[in-house]
């Protein structure tokens, strides 16, 4: 066990330096240069919403400022039933946004990795069982997936970020064992197997490590896909009901009249907060895909993997297998010689 | 070779839908001993020996009396002869005749949407393809970029605000006379297509960037193919390469996209339905899911699961038609 630990925390050391490594080849793209900013800006205004934001956006009492257009004082105006600032509703947004999209994410590619490059490298009933679940959860429409269960299981926020990644899973461990079924013919990994290092350990320190570029766009993706769901599912009033999100304003927003007042400012500002963030994280996974895939100027992969997170993207995000074969091969190479 | 293929494809697909009827089956029994419960959540001026009787009434309604294997037998054994369950509205209708009542509504939006987009996406992608690198081009790469990141119901609201509520072009409240007063006669079918404007707007701007975009790619993708520049060695017009040989061959990876495109439709649909106030299945299913309908909410998952299964059988069976040169066998 302690072994176990041992080498997960070292794969994680080396990796944080091959992160930050690869950050800067993102920031060398124009559009990972603004994706990256943005995100930044993003998490400032997450961590710091208290002393941003001029006005308790909580605050519902009985106010004299209903249905304010922007101004000065309200950089976005007021909502019209209850008079709360929308500017500061729009920050306090940005942690449930961020929070909910991020983790998912990021669990999404741990979970994603692990049953791909299982499914990939050990093969057999355990690929037959992660394949055959990855095409079920394919056809089952996600939104009323997502509604049914937070219906069973609740809907606190943690349950919510639960049910999404194990929905949202699917399309990246699909992509994960394409391309581990290629890096394990290769002749690094032939030659850990005969000097008889452990599969586990071949797992974690020779294919793992061939994905890791993967995983960063399946994460900035996956975050982009995850937000637009939340907020969806917050829009439609089936979010965590004590949070402040942009869905939940857009829902408000509706059902309290600002169509039919004309209150434009209360609809726009959660859209633009909504697609700054899910357009930031998209900048980023599209630079990164760029850089593992130099042809595809323009994919259409990620358009679907976006729209659709269980939609397959192995056939559109990696077209050529062969290319791709080589990129990994040279990562993992480059991997494997420094370990 | 293609026959036997065929046949496993299909067999295949009735093994997912069978999985996807097991957890439609298990999903609402998750985390309680007594379906009953989850049926019937407890009420707080109620008191344990009143509670109980009501469990037993709804153990016997809706036949939780026997054992859950014998339950799962006779759910799939109500499927088969068409029956979804018991609807828990009041007077128990089935669930298949509150579906049936709403599927037509839904199909119009989702037909409708989905048509047009494929027509509008593949005539704009072809002309971006062609123009490639000029202003053409250009905007629908930006109108993707702005696009991707724009969530659907919010591109409804605005519509919604501005067509519906602003300029009164379209209504922004689908009437309900619309299907009251529907008959087969031009004043109803006009008032359909009014009605579903907006909505079908909604849906189909994104849908018409995504697949122009595909298009985009795959006709560039062929354009760079040798028998491409064979074709051009020949000496063949311009026209019949754009047309015999380009053209078809880019069709093949949207065909199969739809298939995909099928879910993702459906899952976007329900809010949509639900801004338009549409009197679809996506509304139907939120109503369900607030009154906590179990067996209405799991029918329609099941139907529109059971859709895209269809879907994605049909265009991996039309792939294989149009595209000989597929080894049938390494697709999975």
């Amino acid at each position: 066990m302690k072994a176990v630990l041992k080498s997960i925390g070292r794969f994680f050391l080396k990796r944080f330096k091959g992160i930050r490594r690869f950050i800067k080849r993102v920031w060398a793209h124009r559009q990972g240069k603004i994706g990256l900013t943005m995100v930044t800006f993003l998490v400032i205004v997450a961590v710091f919403a208290p002393w941003i934001a001029p006005f308790d956006p909580y605050d519902v009492a009985e106010r004299t400022t209903k249905g304010l257009p922007p101004s000065t004082t309200h950089l976005l105006g007021t909502t019209i039933n209850t008079g709360q600032d929308i500017f500061s509703m729009l920050v306090y947004g940005t942690r449930v946004s961020l929070i909910v999209g991020v983790s998912s994410g990021v669990l999404i590619a741990i979970v994603g990795s692990v049953l791909g490059v299982m499914a990939g490298y050990i093969g057999g009933a355990v690929d037959s069982f992660i394949m055959r679940l990855v095409d079920v959860l394919l056809v089952i429409p996600t939104l009323p997936l997502v509604i049914v269960l937070t219906n069973v299981l609740g809907r606190d926020f943690w349950i919510i970020i639960l049910i999404f990644v194990a929905i949202g899973w699917t399309g990246l461990s699909r992509t994960i064992r394409s391309l581990v079924l290629v890096l394990k013919n290769s002749n690094y990994v032939k030659a850990a197997e005969l000097s008889g290092a452990s599969r586990f350990h071949i797992m974690i320190r020779h294919i793992l490590p061939g994905t890791s570029h993967l995983l960063i766009m399946s994460t900035a993706l996956s975050s982009a896909g995850i937000m637009v769901a939340e907020a969806g599912l917050s829009f439609l009033g089936l979010g965590d009901p004590t949070a402040i999100s942009w869905g939940k304003m857009l829902a408000d927003a509706q059902s309290g009249g600002a169509l039919l007042f004309g209150a434009w400012w209360w609809i726009i500002a959660p859209g633009i907060g909504i697609f700054m963030a899910v357009f930031a994280f998209m900048r980023i996974g599209i630079v990164v895909e760029e850089i593992l895939n130099p042809r595809m100027k323009q994919s259409s992969g990620v358009y679907k993997i976006f729209k659709n997170l269980n939609s397959s993207y192995v056939e559109d995000v990696f077209n050529s297998m062969d290319e791709h074969a080589q990129i990994g091969e040279a990562s993992s190479a480059k991997g494997g010689a420094h370990g | 070779m293609k026959k036997s293929y065929a046949i496993k494809r299909v067999l295949y697909s009735v093994f997912v839908f069978v999985i996807v009827m097991a957890l439609n089956f298990f999903i609402p029994r998750i985390g309680v001993a007594d379906p009953a419960e989850r049926y019937y959540p407890p009420q707080g001026n109620m008191t344990d020996a009143q509670y109980e009787i009501i469990k037993q009434l709804t153990r016997e309604q809706y036949g939780f009396d026997v054992s859950t294997p014998q339950q799962f037998l006779n759910y799939v054994g109500g499927l088969f002869q068409g029956d979804l369950g018991t609807s828990f509205r009041s007077g128990s209708p089935g669930v298949m005749e509150l579906i049936v009542d709403r599927l037509p509504w839904t199909l119009v939006l989702s037909v409708s949407t989905m048509l047009l987009g494929l027509i509008f996406g593949i005539m704009i992608g072809v002309i971006a393809a062609m123009k490639r690198g000029r202003w053409q081009d250009t905007t629908l790469l930006n109108a993707s970029t702005i696009m991707i990141a724009l969530p659907g119901f919010f591109i409804a609201l605005l519509l919604s605000f501005f067509l519906g509520f602003e300029l009164e072009i379209f209504p922004a409240y689908t009437d309900p006379n619309m299907v009251s007063d529907f008959g087969w006669n031009m004043t109803a079918i006009l008032r359909v297509i009014e009605n579903a404007a907006l909505p079908v707007l909604s849906m189909m701007v994104g849908s018409i960037v995504g697949y122009a975009q595909g298009t985009r790619n795959a006709v560039i993708a062929v354009t760079n193919e040798d028998f491409i520049l064979t074709a051009k060695a020949k000496g063949l017009r311009n026209t019949t390469i754009r047309y015999k040989h380009t053209l078809r061959n880019a069709m093949l990876p949207i065909v199969t996209s739809i298939g995909m495109s099928i879910s993702g439709l459906i899952g976007g649909q329900v809010v949509i339905e639900q801004i338009f106030n549409w009197n679809g299945m996506g509304t139907l299913f939120l109503e369900a899911n607030n009154m906590n309908d179990y067996p209405l909410m799991m029918g329609i998952m099941l139907l529109l699961s059971g859709f895209t299964i269809l879907a994605i059988l049909i265009t991996d069976l039309i792939y294989v038609l149009l595209d000989p040169r597929v080894t049938v066998g390494d697709r999975r």
